[in-house]
C-alpha cells in the first residue's frame, strides 16, 4: 500500500503523507482533491467510494485501511 | 430496458452555438478560490472556452435560427415535418410547449405532431428514441429532433463548480427512415430516487421564483448561488457515472452481439475532459475513439453534447463516409441511456454560430 501514499501525496501536492495525517487538514483537501482521490481508488484500487465515504474517514491511514479491506483482488 | 429499431436512421444534423464566448482565466477571478486551484480545476477539467448566450437569448431563437437556415438552404422542406421533438430543461416558457412556439415562428403545417420532452444529459438519446417510435406509424415519415439548452441563464457565475463548465447551444437532427435492413439497438435506465444530485431548486410550482430564491447563499463549500440557479452534486455524479455507464455500454454491446473493437467511435455526452477520461479507462477504450473536447471548445450543453461531438469531430467524414458508433448519455432525473447505430451518408453536419446581437 506504499504507493497508495505515493499517489495520495500526488494529488494533495504534498511531498508524503504519513498514516495519522488528518485528510481535512491539508491545504488542498478541497472539492476537486476529493474527485481525483475518488477517481484514484477507482482507477487503481477498483474502490468504489462516494464523497460522503470519505467525509467519515478522518486520517489517511483510516482510508488506506477501507482501500486494503475493498481493493480488487 | 432494450430497444431494438429497424429502417431508422439520422440523415442530417446542424449544431448551433451562441457567438458568444466566455473564457475560464477571465472568470476564475469570480471564484472565491486560490489562483492555483482553479488552474489545476481547469488543467484536470479540460475548462477553457465556452459559448454562452447573450442575455434574453432562449432556446426557440437558436432553434428558429438553425431551422431557417436548413429551410433556406433547401436541406429541409417545411412540408415535410411531421413531427418537432424539442428536448430541453429551459423552455422559452412554462406553457406553452416552446416546441409550438418553433411551430408557430416558422409558420409550420397543422398537420404534425409537436411534443416537449424535459430530459438533460441523457436527452439526446431519449429525443431519439422518441424519434424512431413516431416513425413507426406510417404518416410520420420525417422528424425533426430539437436538443437545446440555455441553462447559463440559470447557472451562478459564482460557482464554480457549475459555472466553468456550463455552455448553451442547439442541435437539429433530421430523422428518417433509412430504406434498408439496418438495425439500431438502445438501452434505458432510469432511478428518480437521485434526482436530487441534478435540479433547479426554485421556479417551478413547488417552490416559486422569489426575490427570496434569488438570493445568493455560500452553500458550504466557497461557491454562491442561488434556489433559482442550476445545483449540481458533482461527486455524486461522478459517482453515478462511473458506476451505471460501463455495465450499460456492456449490456448494449451484449445485446447486438458487437465487440468494442468493432465500435469505431464512442460519442457520450460531455461532461467534462476529466469524467470521459476514467470513463474510456475504465471500459479499456482506446481516447482517440472516444473524443472529449467538447467542454473546452464550447462548454458542457447538457445533451447537446452529443450532437455536438458528432459535428465537432466527424465532420466532413460523416457526409461520405460511414460509421458503426455508440452513443451515450447520462444525467439528470437520473437517467442513463445508450444507443448503437450506423452513422454516415449525411445530407448535411456542420456547427454554425448563432450571431452576437450587434452583429448584422
Amino acid at each position: 500500500m506504499d504507493d497508495f501514499y505515493t499517489k495520495l501525496a500526488e494529488i494533495l501536492e504534498v511531498d508524503r503523507v504519513a498514516a495519522d495525517d488528518v485528510l481535512s487538514e491539508f491545504e488542498y483537501w478541497d472539492s476537486l482533491t476529493v474527485l481525483s482521490v475518488l477517481a484514484m481508488l477507482d482507477s487503481g484500487y477498483g474502490v468504489n467510494l462516494t464523497a460522503a465515504n470519505l467525509r467519515e474517514l478522518k486520517q489517511a491511514g483510516e482510508l488506506a485501511a477501507v482501500v486494503e479491506s475493498r481493493k480488487r483482488k | 430496458m432494450n430497444f431494438v429499431f429497424r429502417d431508422k436512421r439520422i440523415s442530417g444534423l446542424l449544431a448551433v452555438v451562441p457567438a458568444n464566448e466566455g473564457n475560464f482565466l477571465d472568470e476564475m477571478q469570480n471564484f472565491n478560490f486560490p489562483k492555483n486551484r482553479s488552474l489545476k480545476l481547469k488543467e484536470v477539467m479540460g475548462y477553457d472556452k465556452h459559448r454562452l448566450v447573450e442575455s434574453g437569448v432562449c432556446v426557440s431563437d437558436l432553434a428558429v435560427f438553425g431551422l431557417r437556415q436548413l429551410i433556406d438552404r433547401r436541406l429541409l422542406d417545411p412540408a415535410d415535418i411531421d413531427a418537432l421533438i424539442l428536448v430541453t430543461q429551459s423552455p422559452d416558457l412554462l406553457m406553452p410547449p416552446t416546441s409550438s412556439i418553433i411551430q408557430g415562428r416558422l409558420g409550420l403545417k397543422h398537420d404534425m405532431f409537436c411534443l416537449d420532452i424535459n430530459q438533460g444529459c441523457a436527452g439526446y438519446v431519449v429525443g431519439l428514441l422518441q424519434a424512431f417510435l413516431l416513425l413507426e406509424q406510417p404518416a410520420v415519415r420525417k422528424v425533426v429532433l430539437v436538443n437545446a439548452d440555455v441553462l447559463s441563464r440559470k447557472t451562478s457565475p459564482k460557482d464554480r463548480n457549475s459555472f466553468p463548465l456550463i455552455g448553451d447551444a442547439a442541435s437539429i437532427s433530421v430523422i428518417e427512415r433509412a430504406g434498408d435492413d439496418s438495425v439500431i439497438h438502445a438501452n434505458l435506465k432510469m432511478d428518480g430516487t437521485r434526482c436530487e444530485a441534478l435540479m433547479i431548486p426554485a421556479g417551478g410550482m413547488r417552490l416559486p421564483s422569489t426575490s427570496a430564491t434569488a438570493v445568493l447563499e455560500d452553500v458550504g463549500d466557497g461557491n454562491l448561488r442561488a434556489k433559482d440557479h442550476l445545483r449540481m452534486d458533482g461527486s455524486a455524479v461522478f459517482n453515478f457515472v462511473q458506476t451505471e455507464v460501463p455495465p450499460m455500454i456492456e449490456s448494449l454491446l451484449g445485446a447486438a452481439g458487437t465487440p468494442i473493437a468493432a465500435v469505431d467511435w464512442f460519442l457520450f455526452h460531455q461532461p467534462n475532459r476529466f469524467m470521459l477520461q476514467k470513463l474510456a479507462d475504465k471500459m479499456q477504450i482506446d481516447h482517440l475513439k472516444m473524443p472529449s473536447n467538447v467542454v473546452e471548445h464550447f462548454g458542457n450543453s447538457s445533451g447537446v453534447t452529443i450532437p455536438m461531438a458528432i459535428a465537432f469531430n466527424l465532420s466532413p467524414r460523416i457526409l461520405t463516409e460511414r460509421f458503426r458508433v455508440c452513443l451515450a448519455g447520462f444525467g439528470v432525473g437520473l437517467t442513463w441511456g445508450s444507443m448503437l447505430l450506423s452513422l454516415g451518408a449525411m445530407n448535411f453536419c456542420e456547427l454554425i454560430d448563432y450571431p452576437n446581437s450587434a452583429e448584422p
